[in-house]
């Protein structure tokens, strides 16, 4: 028998794998495919104080091993998630996160209070968004607001608080170790990279937000490396994603650092991505004798 | 409960009836029984992201169904290459159809691979006993398509083309002037009609106009860049107006394609 069970932090998740925020929505539409709780946890659509819109279409460009996003966070508002998505969210049987993403620096803590009242089990901070002009990923590339924003949160729940941190920065272990001292109970990386696709016929950017952010499998070695990189330089649990496709990639994020893995872009071309990954990765570790897969989290040999 | 799953269709047949376009049916008896005119399947396509491909037309009975594509980029490309016996991953039936029950008469519109989705809607009206008139805008005779097959299926047909070779000279928006203007000589009772329009962005919103115009009833399939198909990353919004009247980002996939013409935002 496996056990395929992880804690991050006190919180315990009965696998590792968690759907990533933006590409599953709240769960509805993946529940026809199949019966989430066999999921370790689903992190939220990012949420704002106020409803959003998201940029102009086109908002997706595919390119070599992977995908554009501008999305620009669209959604219903925080509001309206705790009344209507929540609940249902809590359903599913898995752990639910709350992804939020400010456009001011109060708006972190005004968003978390609200859930503190919640039974949501963990509140993750998009300080990573490349997708919209003000805020978010601004907050995200400067330590000192990093630490500000996190302490901030912390004094006003006592929900687990996750740091999202962007990969477009130079250091991301000093955006970690920042996140850290503002009291993070776990970081997640990688938010996507900023990309650009352009039509030559056209001479113009297939977005109409002409940047946006690039995920998918052509992401993952940097995100690997980032992970690992953070693992050695926190005390904090470190989440993995970015470019997860099968259960091989999700094992070695958890090799390189990682005590639970995110899935993103690999849910919008198979639905049943997670549920795969949960299967494949049991069948592995079975065939390698590993008993608990929480023994893997950092078990990297480097060279 | 589950209710959705990936499906491996082999390709039972494939038909090339000019260089731009193919027809491929496959096997999925799952698809054939659930489809409604409007909805589409996402197609694995040899390239990172699914192709979103509307229903041409489905036989519940042998468990098939088709659809009809435009080699646009590589990945319909590689699709147009696949022959019988090739497997297929795709998703489907996705999105919202046509809704057409509550209708007498149907009047297709269709311009460019907006033809094909409409074939699906004619062959339905003729198996539910609504009175189907296809319209169909070509550029040309030479690159016009279907147009047997509608002949065949519909109760009256309209073809146009840009070239000035077919019935009528023009788009299908003067094809569908026509067809109004013959309704309304014949004093025919138009509250339980439905202009059903599919194609370029410009035509959908002409006969959106002429319908209203006409107080017809009118459904358009909106098309837009899609990646998950389903409804979970939002990349593939139109505007439309809520029912309080405020202007919403709308799924293509998952709350359209089609969409009532007076709730879209042009
Ligand atoms: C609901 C729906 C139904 C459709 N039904 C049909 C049909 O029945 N027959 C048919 O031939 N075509 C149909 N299309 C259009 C078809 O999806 C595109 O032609 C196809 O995706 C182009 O892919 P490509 O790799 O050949 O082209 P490329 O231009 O190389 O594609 C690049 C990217 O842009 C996207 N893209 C390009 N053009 C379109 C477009 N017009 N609409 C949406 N995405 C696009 C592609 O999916 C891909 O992600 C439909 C589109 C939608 C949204
Ligand atoms: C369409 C789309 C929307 C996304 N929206 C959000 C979001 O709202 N909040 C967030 O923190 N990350 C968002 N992300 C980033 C993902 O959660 C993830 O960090 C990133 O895509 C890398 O993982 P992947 O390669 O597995 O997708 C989005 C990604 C995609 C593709
Ligand atoms: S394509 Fe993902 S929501 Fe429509």
């Amino acid at each position: 028998m496996v056990n395929l069970g992880v804690s991050i932090g006190e919180l315990k998740l009965k696998n590792p794998v968690i759907a990533a925020s933006g590409t599953f929505g709240f769960g509805r539409e993946m529940e026809k495919y199949y019966d989430l709780s066999n999921i370790g946890g689903i992190s939220s659509k990012g949420l704002t104080i106020k409803p959003r819109l998201g940029n102009d279409v086109p908002r997706v460009a595919e390119c070599d091993a992977g995908m554009l996003n501008s999305v620009g966070l669209q959604n219903p508002g925080i509001e309206y998630f705790i009344e209507h998505e929540l609940p249902h969210m809590l359903s599913y049987g898995c752990v639910v996160i709350a992804n939020i993403a400010g456009h001011q620096f109060e708006e972190y803590a005004d968003m978390a209070k609200l859930l503190d009242k919640t039974d949501v089990d963990a509140i993750e901070l998009n300080l990573s968004c490349p997708n919209v002009s003000s805020g978010c990923m601004a907050f995200g590339s400067d330590a000192s607001m990093i630490r500000a924003v996190t302490e901030s949160v912390k004094t006003v729940t006592n929900k687990p608080v996750w740091v999202k941190l962007t990969p477009n920065v130079t250091s991301v272990s000093e955006m970690a170790l920042a996140a850290q001292d503002g009291g993070a109970d776990a970081v997640s990386l990688i938010n996507t990279l900023l990309g650009m696709v352009i039509d030559i016929e056209t001479r113009r950017p297939v977005l109409k937000n002409n940047a946006g952010g690039y995920s998918g499998p052509g992401v993952k070695p940097v995100a690997v490396r980032m992970v690992n990189e953070v693992f050695n330089s926190v005390d904090i649990p470190v989440i993995g994603m970015g470019g997860i496709m099968n259960a091989a990639d999700a094992l070695e994020f958890m090799i390189a650092g990682a005590c639970a893995v995110q899935v993103g872009t690999a849910n919008l071309v198979i639905p049943t991505a997670c549920n795969d990954i949960v299967i494949s990765m049991e069948e592995w570790a079975q065939n390698h004798e590993v008993e608990e897969i929480s023994s893997l989290t950092g078990c990297l040999r480097r060279w | 409960m589950p209710q959705q799953i990936e499906f491996r269709c082999q390709i039972v047949k494939r038909q090339q009836p000019n260089a731009s376009f193919v027809i491929l049916t496959f096997a999925s008896p799952e698809i054939a029984s659930l489809a409604m005119p409007g909805q589409f399947v996402n197609i694995s396509a040899d390239k990172f992201l699914r192709r979103p491909i509307g229903i041409m037309s489905v036989d519940r009975e042998q468990g098939l169904f088709s659809v009809g594509i435009r080699i646009q980029g590589e990945g319909t490309l590689n699709l147009s290459v696949l022959q019988p016996g090739h497997y297929v991953s795709l998703l489907g039936p996705l999105g919202h159809g046509f809704k057409l029950d509550n209708y007498d008469r149907v009047i297709t519109v269709g311009g460019g691979t907006g033809v094909f989705p409409l074939f699906f809607v004619q062959q339905y009206c003729q198996e539910h006993g609504i009175e189907g008139i296809a319209v169909c805008g070509y550029r040309s005779a030479a690159e016009s398509i279907l147009t047997e097959e509608f002949t065949k299926t519909a109760c009256a047909v309209s073809f146009a083309s840009d070239a000035g070779d077919m019935t009528i000279a023009g788009h299908a928006g003067h094809a569908l002037a026509g067809v109004i203007a013959d309704l309304i000589e014949k004093k025919a009772d138009l509250s339980r009609t439905l202009i059903a329009a599919c194609g370029p962005k410009i035509m959908m919103r002409t006969a959106a106009e002429q319908a209203a115009a006409a107080g017809i009833s009118c459904q358009v399939s909106l098309e837009e860049r899609m990646a998950c198909g389903v409804g979970v990353c939002l990349v593939c919004v139109c505007k439309t107006k809520g029912s309080d009247g405020e202007i919403e980002n709308s799924r293509c996939c998952a709350d359209g394609p089609v969409f009532d013409a007076e709730a879209v935002v042009w």
